[in-house]
């Protein structure tokens, strides 16, 4: 089972992938409508917001959060 | 990869001192404990420990690293896909239950940790929210669960297992509390956000 590069999650099925492509290393939530994989930036920020939605943390507090968990990813690692 | 003789046994090496980290962790503490007792546990030398890991706190970030992402898979392979809300509170308890000791440690002293260490605790927390909205979202467009702030939902249901996990010796002296609480947690928390009657809570 391979996990995504850019946010870790394991990618079980199918529909997990970007566009439903297996030979793909992301999955759907790191893929832009087009099927390319999103920039450090943008990822940055969408990781950031959904820490808020869904933790309720501080901007500032997930915005570092959110960094420290892209820096051991290996989309991410030379960034 | 293939990995050559002696790779697979410094691998071997690290796991080893994980593993005894997890267990002497759970027991004495995660900011308490003394390297040399668990290089002790591991039958390794005092020495060996810093050759895998250069601080302390690096063992801490990568222990903390290693039952999360043992965590994450469980968890995975428990409530992945469409599976209920109520089932995903009931994998989330079953899981932490595997690992119950080292994670009410974790809960206790959290805010003593090290950042990277919160950091990485964070990590694993955003993957059970994860799956709890996952979970949730279906069951609130079919209108059996109030729509409520994803935020507080998934608060609520930490900071509920979470408060009776650092009180274990409270409500479980002699065992564990999720064995002895959790499905009392799980009833009670689903009877909070279940609607009950769809018309009035509209």
């Amino acid at each position: 089972m391979k996990k995504c590069i850019a946010c870790g999650m394991p990618m079980q099925e199918i529909s997990d992938y970007a566009l439903g492509d297996e030979s793909k290393d992301y999955c759907k939530f790191c893929a832009r409508p087009d099927g390319t994989m999103q920039s450090y930036e943008e990822k940055l920020d969408s990781l950031t917001n959904f820490i808020i939605k869904t933790q309720g943390l501080d901007k500032m507090a997930a915005n570092s959060a959110a960094e420290a968990m892209m820096k051991k990813l290996p989309a991410w690692k030379n960034i | 990869m293939k990995e050559n003789k002696r790779q697979l046994q410094k691998n071997s090496t690290r796991k080893r001192i994980i593993e005894a980290a997890v267990n002497e962790f759970a027991v004495n503490g995660l900011t308490t404990t003394r390297t040399a007792d668990i290089a002790r546990k591991a039958g390794v030398s005092h020495g060996t420990i810093f050759a895998h890991f250069h601080t302390q706190e690096e063992l801490l970030t990568a222990v903390i690293e290693d039952v999360g992402e043992r965590i994450n898979t469980r968890l995975h392979e428990i409530a992945g896909g469409q599976k209920g809300f109520s089932l995903a509170l009931k994998a989330h308890i079953e899981v932490l239950m595997e690992f119950e000791p080292f994670y009410t440690r974790l809960v206790i002293e959290n805010r003593l940790l090290p950042k990277e260490a919160r950091d990485t605790l964070l990590m694993l927390q955003s993957t059970v929210s994860f799956h709890l909205s996952q979970a949730i979202q279906k069951e609130v467009e079919e209108g059996s669960i109030k729509k409520l702030p994803e935020d507080m939902v998934f608060n609520g249901w930490i900071g509920l297992v979470h408060y009776y996990m650092a009180n274990s010796d409270l409500f479980s002296p002699e065992g564990t509390v999720l064995k002895k609480c959790g499905e009392k947690m799980i009833k009670f928390y689903l009877d909070m956000v279940t609607c009950k009657n769809k018309r009035e809570d509209d």
